[in-house]
């Protein structure tokens, strides 16, 4: 283990506002320590912008331990970095040499627009969820858990699809900015279970249909978004949506 | 019992998944039709009567020919339009790109020959009326078949003709490599597309698909060169 | 006595909740989309309540300061929900699980709330189940239960280490389906920067739009604070970055009661702190202490040596050695002292010497490394990931942190706080854990709070009180924003010298060394002063960089870390008033012989309110005494 500071040279987005120009800037940093997260670097940046007076890099970041989905940069061109199944906040430095130069950007979609800097408005996310993510059961109206006993396996293959964080790192890597696994992880989650059985059909035509009303492109299947996923979500369910979807469509009211 | 009515063909037509559903099984369809185009070319290899031969018996069988070259050109026609909607509705998705873009690495499916489906397509579909035009409404040579007794047109020879000029047989050989970085991502991306995958088949039909785009397109790519060489 | 009134219902304790629903006053259907109630923060609490209001038909308002929902703190819970479902055969029951969170919890919750918790926590269960959380099962199709610290049953369900990301996205589709039903708005990056008393009731909310900077006026009925608890106070803690406990700050300030602000959980299995960088700490599920030793070297001259070359006569077990019983399974409080005391003694390891290692190479030499990849692997990635250590070969080392805050806004049986119509849910309010949260129990008190006790008590609330609609041009409004306005652009102007960051490390540093893990009245009365003096410098003092009008997080930052500086104080004080050691509070001079901590039932057996009476003056402190009637007080002891 090194303990040595490193030199880093930054290139990083800055756009003052959603309808501002952007423009890369450029930082070197000289004390970044191994152990330091990725974003504890971007903080070392901040308090040092601070102090000159500027302005420092706006990034979204909250619990710091890959569960939230809040952090998520395009870092040397792969959305979350290097590591795999590694969102931002956990990534550490200790994967870079001293004197590299390291180019972050934010999330780029259409659906996704620039809010500042790094920052970019993911609530396309939560209007997909809202179109049909859910199970409607009222408060207080559910029958007993063992009800309906579920098999490990479905009760495993599920908790993997829902394991999504909602970071959108799916969408920033695909080549279409497509939001295909993202949705196709909710609508599988619910399609294996029985509790999803009921609004099965609506659920996804709905929820397929609202990725296009938000201006997600096509999946063409380069399965980039699975290799960049911190929860490394498979596209084996973007294959389950479009099936779901075609039953629905054949098959629905 | 449920009616599939026009309008809901019509939304499956308009949504994203409805589009790759249909990409994918027109694709699957051409593939099926190559397999069967590429069994046709073993002819060449046995000489110019087994080639005639196999051509009087198609047209032998009349106006299911016509059905059959009708519904390939709606195919195709599908195929290509969908495709090119695909990628132009990616440019109104990502109106600013990246200043890098790097892959993440396995298991993803991104590599050169999935980033340029859509300009191997349009070369293929380019080349696909180039093809026809030069074969299907070219010269017309009679010649008897052994044992025959109506002249046949002599496919063989129009063949052979033109791949007696090295341009055309460069051009094919180009078009095939570009055929089969289509088909490498396309095979198993119509299989996926059409929701006709899980966890455990995608490594196989990946696996599968480098191996049916090498050996589709080097049956078409040794072709030309073969006539040419002996001739 | 108080002069606050807990009102908790008659009767037996068994039947108080249901009594409470019998008795309580309805509103008619048709009138409740007439009553707009304001739900603060989205987390499992506030998530819950917002969809199960909505669904009665209120029109609901929900606030939250991420960009999403989905992203509230209660996302990162690791281990699992406690129910006392008996599932497992063996033998639970409401009582018991009444029981042991009243024991956990050192006898400083008041029975009443604890008992209604274990009594909704059966239909927690079902109502997750029913959502499609896919909680762990057995082969058979059934749920699978774990136990965790402090009791002796199989009551936890959990959804591998991501029990509280299940959950909360079980809440937040229950919230989408309320916003797709156009029954709840949603404002996502909003912050709370007032609550708006009218005529001593709460009737809204100032908050700042925090893309655009606008501030925003809404008015409600009834007002939810369910923003969860302040470990932030201490900089470094295992909350996330935004946690902060504004909101409550500004209840209490309006009048409400702050309850037991010095009960804090330090949960003793988190990743060490490497260096001044460090802006957060990681914590490792408790569960590793099943099959993880804890040590640390003998002799303070092997500390930095490899913890391979240390032979095992030289290593001190100090949990198995001090606790033969219990081991390394003593409860949280206990392990995270521990370890703290060893280090102090200069044999901590690691870089900064603050940290002993958790080994599981006897575990891995018995059980084989399969079976502990099995339990454990996921958190061992983990650990590889931040540390870059593998800890299938060298120990883990971990250092307690600070994880939880069982004080908060005082609440009365109804989750209300002392100011009428404004309610706290969650880990926002002080009510249920006591002095010590057990593992597992604060899931189940945020979805008990906002499914099945706040419905109830909202109502009963907006029945019993006359509530005409109020306009958001009442004066109390404007003076709620010019206020709020006033302090962003006071803070804009300082243009001093010192960052926001530097202040908050230093109040924390203050925290963690006095208002820790063990606290004594030098060290208090010294904290007090010196909170008061970083306090002043600040307002003189700080840097906050960019303009009020746009995204600015130096600026939410600052406007956070302005309340810490105040809630810190509250703190310290409220700990240098209970001369005991109790739970997550432990005095140095008030334990056994032994080092445990001594409790005084006679003179503490209280909640201590604390009333805001000015910023220069003192708060008042009230006090709500702790009848127990249906648990016999007994000393812990873990030997």
């Amino acid at each position: 283990m090194s303990h040595d500071n490193m030199t880093i040279h930054l290139r990083v987005w800055r756009q003052s506002g959603p309808n501002a120009k952007g423009n890369f800037e450029q930082y070197t940093l000289d004390t970044v320590n191994p152990h330091m997260s990725f974003l504890e670097m971007l903080d070392v940046l901040n308090e040092r912008l601070t102090k000159e007076g500027q302005v420092p890099v706006e990034f979204d970041h909250d619990c710091r331990e890959g569960i939230c989905g809040s952090c998520g940069v395009v870092i040397n061109g792969t959305a979350h970095g290097p590591q795999q199944r590694t969102a931002s906040c956990q990534l550490h430095m200790r994967h870079y040499k001293d004197g590299d130069a390291i180019t972050i950007e934010p999330w780029r979609a259409k659906a996704f627009p620039i809010v500042r800097d790094l920052v970019v408005d993911r609530t396309a996310f939560d209007r997909i969820q809202e179109a049909g993510g859910y199970v409607s059961v009222k408060t207080g109206s559910a029958p007993d858990a063992h009800a309906v006993p579920i098999g490990k396996e479905v009760a495993d293959e599920a908790f993997d699809y829902a394991a999504c964080i909602g970071c959108g790192a799916c969408v920033a890597a695909c080549p279409n900015a497509s939001a295909s696994l993202f949705t196709a992880a909710k609508i599988s989650q619910l399609a294996l279970l029985p509790q999803g059985q009921p609004e099965r059909k609506r659920r996804v035509v709905a929820m397929v249909d609202q990725m296009k009303v938000e201006g997600f492109g096509d999946c063409s299947n380069h399965g980039e978004c699975e290799a960049v996923c911190p929860k490394g979500i498979s596209i084996a369910g973007i294959a389950k949506m479009r099936r779901e979807y075609f039953k629905a469509i054949l098959t629905g009211k | 019992m449920s009616q599939v009515s026009e309008s809901k063909i019509l939304k499956f037509y308009r949504s994203q998944t409805g589009r790759k559903f249909i990409t994918g099984v027109t694709g699957i369809g051409l593939m099926g039709f190559l397999v069967v185009h590429l069994a046709g070319n073993l002819g060449f290899f046995i000489g110019g009567d087994a080639v005639n031969a196999y051509t009087a018996k198609l047209h032998s069988l009349g106006p299911l020919v016509l059905i059959v070259e009708i519904g390939l050109i709606a195919i195709v026609l599908f195929h290509a339009i969908l495709g090119i909607s695909i990628a132009q509705e990616k440019k109104r998705a990502r109106p600013e790109g990246y200043a890098l873009h790097v892959s993440g690495g396995a298991p993803s499916r991104m590599s050169p020959a999935s980033k340029s489906m859509i300009w191997t397509g349009i070369v293929l579909l380019l080349f696909i009326v180039l093809h026809v035009w030069q074969f299907r409404f070219g010269p017309h040579y009679d010649t008897m078949l052994p044992g025959g007794v109506e002249p046949v047109r002599d496919m063989y020879k129009v063949v052979v003709d033109v791949f007696a000029d090295p341009v055309w047989v460069a051009i094919y050989m180009g078009v095939m490599v570009l055929l089969g970085f289509h088909l490498r991502h396309g095979f198993w991306s119509a299989f996926q597309s059409i929701g006709a995958m899980s966890s455990r088949l995608s490594n196989t039909m990946y696996a599968a698909a480098l191996v049916f785009a090498v050996l589709i397109a080097l049956g078409f790519f040794v072709l030309p060169l073969y006539l040419h060489m002996v001739h | 006595m108080s002069k606050f009134d807990a009102r908790i219902p008659a009767g037996p304790i068994s039947e108080k909740w249901t009594r409470f629903k019998q008795n309580m006053k309805l509103v008619n259907p048709a009138n409740k989309r007439k009553h707009t109630i304001i739900v603060v923060g989205t987390g499992l609490a506030g998530a819950a309540a917002a969809a199960s209001l909505a669904e009665l038909g209120y029109n609901v308002k929900a606030f939250c300061i991420q960009d999403s929902a989905r992203r509230a703190h209660s996302i990162a819970a690791q281990g699992g929900i406690n129910a006392a479902k008996n599932y497992a055969g063996d033998g639970d029951s409401i009582y018991r699980l009444f029981y042991d969170t009243v024991k956990g919890g050192d006898y400083r919750a008041r029975e009443a709330n604890v008992y209604r918790l274990a009594e909704t926590s059966v239909d927690i269960i079902d109502q997750c189940v029913a959502q499609g959380v896919p909680f762990a099962r057995e082969y058979g199709g059934l749920l699978d239960n774990r136990s965790f610290g402090g009791a002796q049953l199989s009551r936890t369900f959990y959804a591998r280490g991501q029990t509280g990301q299940q959950l909360l996205l079980g809440a937040y589709g229950a919230l989408n389906k309320t916003i797709n039903a156009g029954q709840v708005q949603m404002y996502a990056r909003h912050e709370i920067l007032d609550v708006v008393v009218i005529d001593g009731k709460a009737r809204g909310i100032i908050c700042r739009n925090l893309v655009t900077g606008e501030y925003e006026r809404h008015s409600g009925s009834a007002v939810l604070l369910c923003t969860g608890g302040y470990g932030n106070v201490f900089y470094l803690s295992t909350n996330a970055k935004n946690s902060n406990v504004t909101a409550a700050w500004k209840a209490y300030k309006k009048g409400a009661l702050f309850g037991n602000p010095c009960f804090t959980q330090i949960h003793p299995t988190c990743i060490p702190v490497s260096g001044d960088y460090q802006s957060k700490l990681t914590l490792m599920s408790e569960s590793l202490r099943n099959d993880g030793r804890v040590w640390v070297p003998k002799k303070k001259e092997d500390c930095q040596k490899h913890p391979n070359q240390i032979s095992e006569e030289d290593r001190d077990y100090f949990l198995e050695r001090r606790y033969p019983s219990f081991g390394n399974l003593v409860p949280r409080d206990v392990a995270s002292r521990n370890a703290k005391y060893v280090c102090d003694e200069g044999r901590g390891v690691g870089e900064t010497g603050l940290a002993v290692y958790l080994d599981f190479a006897d575990s891995i030499k018995r059980l084989g490394k399969h079976t502990i990849e099995e339990r454990y692997g996921n958190l061992f990635e983990m650990y590889e990931r931040i540390t870059g250590e593998n800890p299938y070969e060298v120990p883990m080392r971990i250092y307690p942190a600070v994880h939880y805050t069982m004080g908060g806004l005082w609440v009365d049986y109804s989750l209300m706080t002392t100011v009428p119509g404004l309610f706290a849910l969650g880990e926002a309010n002080f009510s249920d854990h006591g002095a010590n949260r057990l593992g597992a129990s604060a899931l189940m008190q945020g979805l008990a709070d906002g499914y099945f006790v706040a419905p109830y008590t909202v109502t009963d609330y907006i029945a019993s009180n006359p509530l005409e609609t109020i306009n958001e041009s009442h004066p109390a409004f404007d003076e709620a924003e010019k206020e709020s306005s006033e302090r962003i652009q006071k803070l804009l102007n300082i243009k001093g010298k010192k960052t926001v960051l530097e202040y908050h490390r230093e109040l924390g540093k203050i925290m963690w060394d006095q208002v820790g893990m063990s606290r004594n009245k030098v060290g208090l009365e010294q904290a007090i002063k010196d909170i008061q003096a970083l306090r002043e410098d600040f307002w003189k003092n700080v840097y906050v960089p960019g303009e009020a009008n746009t995204m600015n997080k130096s600026l939410e930052f600052a406007n956070r870390v302005a309340d810490f500086l105040e809630l810190g104080e509250l703190m310290a004080r409220d700990a240098l008033y209970r001369e005991e050691s109790c739970g997550g509070h432990f005095r140095e001079e008030y334990q056994t012989e032994d080092g445990e901590a001594l409790r005084n039932d006679e003179d503490y057996a209280y909640v201590s309110m604390w009333e805001y009476k000015g910023d220069h003056v003192e708060p008042d402190l009230h006090k709500e005494s702790l009848v127990f009637e249906n648990v016999k007080l007994t000393q812990r002891s873990y030997k």
